[in-house]
């Protein structure tokens, strides 16, 4: 067998081990992410206050400036994105399908289900809670910024300016208020009640009601619900995703498939078991028969 | 010294690994919505009727008859007829004393306001028979609800005010209606409200007539009587202005929308009573010259003071057009009997010989706008109106 061959071969049953163990395990996780917490965002109710982003840095007792600056308006002139020094933002779209008023959209980390930087993370320093938030483990985190990008949303985002201890920063649905009891900070803030905060099934059950009482105010999607396996944050709005830069996305999971291959590779450690035992059964038939010299012959030269 | 590494490097680990925090969700006091129907009310400290949130009388654990509260459309909440007059003149709002001058809601400028709009339940969306219930008796002051479908009443209110006010003036400032407590800051232009205080809405003008001329080759002319509908049709605003908002007139936008540019949707507004569709039918309202317009003597029944204020409906019951009637009084009004009908509406109170007699006895063949024979009953010297059966007022 030439050496070329002999990686066509390899390649082929590498192939073959591989999709077989990715089918065995198939994701699944271990949580109902409909019994966990989620927000639904209401689009047609935000008036861009921006009060969720001063609330959201206070909460995370980040530094920022008073309230009362929140009121300006200029920072729409051109479009934000989350980053580490505010995790959520709100964007201004002039609407077109909401009438005369402009639409507010307000982004953070979407806490998806079946979330890519969790998949990603070699550490494990990004953690999907059973009951909804994607967290963040900075003693764990080795700064590889693989989460970032994974992310379809973009939101990781990385502390650049840090010299000594830079870290991953992204909303963290305020666990640490879920905790104490309270529901998350931009939620509770919002005059307007744009943001509901619930059990991800009722909510769900809840856009599709909204949807179906005004058919003429939303357009007829939950993004979110299904999207890569869906997210705990959920839209609804008078404008179609995409014209708002929702990513369109597909509905099954991004990290599925690779997981799925990643981890039956390694799975009991098994198929690199096999894979080497195969290489060295393989090594051990293509030695050279030239070698095999009589004992007594070898002798005699020694001596 | 290379001994001490794996040593090290497992301490390490433990270290990093006592680092790792769990989480938990406490279940019982972190205040997430379950259910949708899940608003309850206080059975000791609310005086809330019970039909406010059961339609049955008597409603059990496992029958609960619950009405959704009220925003929900399918509930069974009786919808009483209310009138922008009855609320109060302002309407003082102060949970946020603390921190703001409490907002001065002008509750009659609003309520004139919305006459143009789908009327009292443009806000109250929850109006049932008797008094109208404030926004706190369903919205909790809780940051959160409990109910998923139920806004706060922060939410609530703010859900109200901005849907209009981001609409035609596209300020949502806080300062808009919360004026800080702060006397030494510089006063914003929102400050000074003395001069819409106790202010009605200035009077909607409405035109007397709107002439519309047509691209049509012969009949180019439609008049509409704008002040006829109004006046004479009893038509409210909103049966024709459609899902029009303060933006309309507030913006300069002008005070007719566009009704579109399709035939169909042209007519729109006119269609519910004229019919629009049937090609015969286009002369009476496309016309070569401006029309008179309507008066109830066109018909030959010119309208008497009793009824000059009904509504064309009240004696024209049947679907448009409108047919001839009967001009006997008791063909419509059927109920009319001795003893019950009041003579004295006529100008006439009938004497007490003359009370009991039936209608028809004075009045021959049912014709009561005729001068009733009293030869029947009296000999030829007793003449109407010389003699009269009662007292004239």
């Amino acid at each position: 067998m030439e050496r070329r061959d002999f990686f066509k071969f390899m390649g082929a049953t590498g192939a073959l081990l591989t999709g077989t163990s990715a089918q065995a395990a198939s994701h699944q996780p271990d949580f109902d992410p409909n019994e966990g917490v989620g927000v639904l965002t209401d689009f047609t109710e935000c008036i861009g206050c921006r009060e969720c982003e001063w609330a959201c840095k206070d909460a995370h007792n980040m530094e920022t400036p008073p309230l009362e600056t929140y009121k300006d308006k200029s920072v729409f002139a051109e479009y934000r994105r989350p980053d580490e020094n505010g995790y959520t933002v709100v964007n201004r779209f002039p609407g077109k399908g909401c009438g005369e008023i402009d639409l507010d959209v307000k982004v953070q980390c979407m806490h998806c289900n079946d979330p890519a930087c969790v998949s990603a993370c070699i550490v494990g320093a990004l953690v999907k809670q059973d009951f909804g938030p994607v967290t963040y483990d900075a003693w764990k985190c080795i700064g590889c910024r693989y989460c970032m990008v994974a992310c379809p949303f973009e939101i990781p985002a990385y502390e650049y300016e840090v010299a000594l201890d830079p870290l991953v920063q992204k909303c963290d649905l305020c666990i640490t208020r879920l905790e104490a009891g309270q529901v998350p900070a931009c939620v509770e803030i919002c005059p307007r009640n744009a943001m509901t905060f619930g059990k991800r099934g009722d909510l769900i059950k809840l856009a599709h009601e909204k949807i179906a009482e005004k058919p003429n105010k939303y357009i007829d999607h939950v993004y979110g619900e299904h999207e890569l396996g869906g997210t705990a944050w959920m839209f609804i709005s008078c404008e179609p995703f995409e014209e708002i830069k929702f990513p369109k996305l597909e509905e099954a999971s991004v990290v599925r498939l690779p997981e799925g291959i990643q981890h039956g590779i390694f799975k009991y450690f098994i198929p690199p078991a096999m894979f080497y035992g195969f290489l060295g059964l393989i090594m051990n038939l293509m030695k050279p028969k030239s070698e095999e010299l009589p004992e007594s012959e070898t002798e005699v030269h020694h001596d | 010294m290379k001994k001490l590494i794996p040593v090290f490097i497992i301490l390490l680990a433990c270290w990093s690994c006592e680092k790792e925090r769990t989480y938990s969700l406490p279940q019982d006091t972190l205040k997430i919505a379950t259910d949708t129907s899940a608003h309850v009310f206080s059975m000791e400290s609310s005086a809330t009727p019970c039909n406010t949130c059961h339609t049955c009388d008597a409603p059990t654990v496992k029958n609960p008859c619950l009405i959704s509260c009220p925003r929900d459309k399918s509930s069974h909440v009786t919808t009483g007829k209310h009138v922008p007059d009855e609320g109060p003149e302002i309407v003082i709002i102060d949970q946020l004393k603390k921190l703001y001058e409490p907002v001065i809601f002008q509750h009659r400028l609003h309520s004139s306001m919305s006459v143009m709009g789908v009327g009292c339940s443009a806000c109250h969306h929850y109006s049932p028979e008797g008094e109208i219930p404030p926004c706190r008796e369903c919205h909790s002051e809780e940051a959160t609800s409990t109910n998923l479908r139920q806004p706060s009443l922060k939410g609530a209110y703010h859900r109200q005010c901005l849907n209009c006010h981001r609409e035609w003036s596209h300020d949502t400032d806080c300062d808009v209606c919360h004026l800080p407590l702060d006397k030494t800051a510089p006063p914003t232009p929102q400050a000074d409200k003395t001069d819409i205080i106790g202010v009605d809405h200035p009077t909607i003008h409405i035109p007397e007539k709107q002439i519309f001329k047509t691209p049509e080759e012969k009949n180019t002319i439609v008049t509409f009587h704008h002040l006829e509908h109004v006046d004479l049709y009893r038509y409210r605003c909103v049966d024709c202005h459609r899902d029009e908002n303060c933006s309309q007139c507030h913006e300069g936008v002008g005070m007719i929308k566009s009704f579109g540019d399709k035939l169909e949707m042209h007519h729109s507004p006119c269609s519910d009573c004229h019919n629009t569709t049937s090609e015969n039918n286009c002369n009476f309202c496309h016309m070569q010259k401006e029309s008179k317009g309507f008066t109830h003597d066109l018909t030959g029944w010119p309208l008497s003071r009793f009824h000059v204020d009904l509504t064309c409906a009240s004696c024209h019951p049947q679907n448009r057009p409108l047919q001839k009637l009967n001009k006997t009084c008791t063909a419509c009004h059927t109920n009319w009997f001795v003893g019950n009908f009041d003579h004295g509406v006529t100008g006439l109170t009938l004497s007490e010989s003359h009370e009991y007699f039936d209608c028809y006895e004075c009045h021959l063949d049912e014709q009561y706008n005729q001068p009733p024979q009293c030869e029947t009953c009296h000999d030829y010297d007793v003449i109407y109106p010389e003699d009269l059966p009662g007292e004239r007022k």
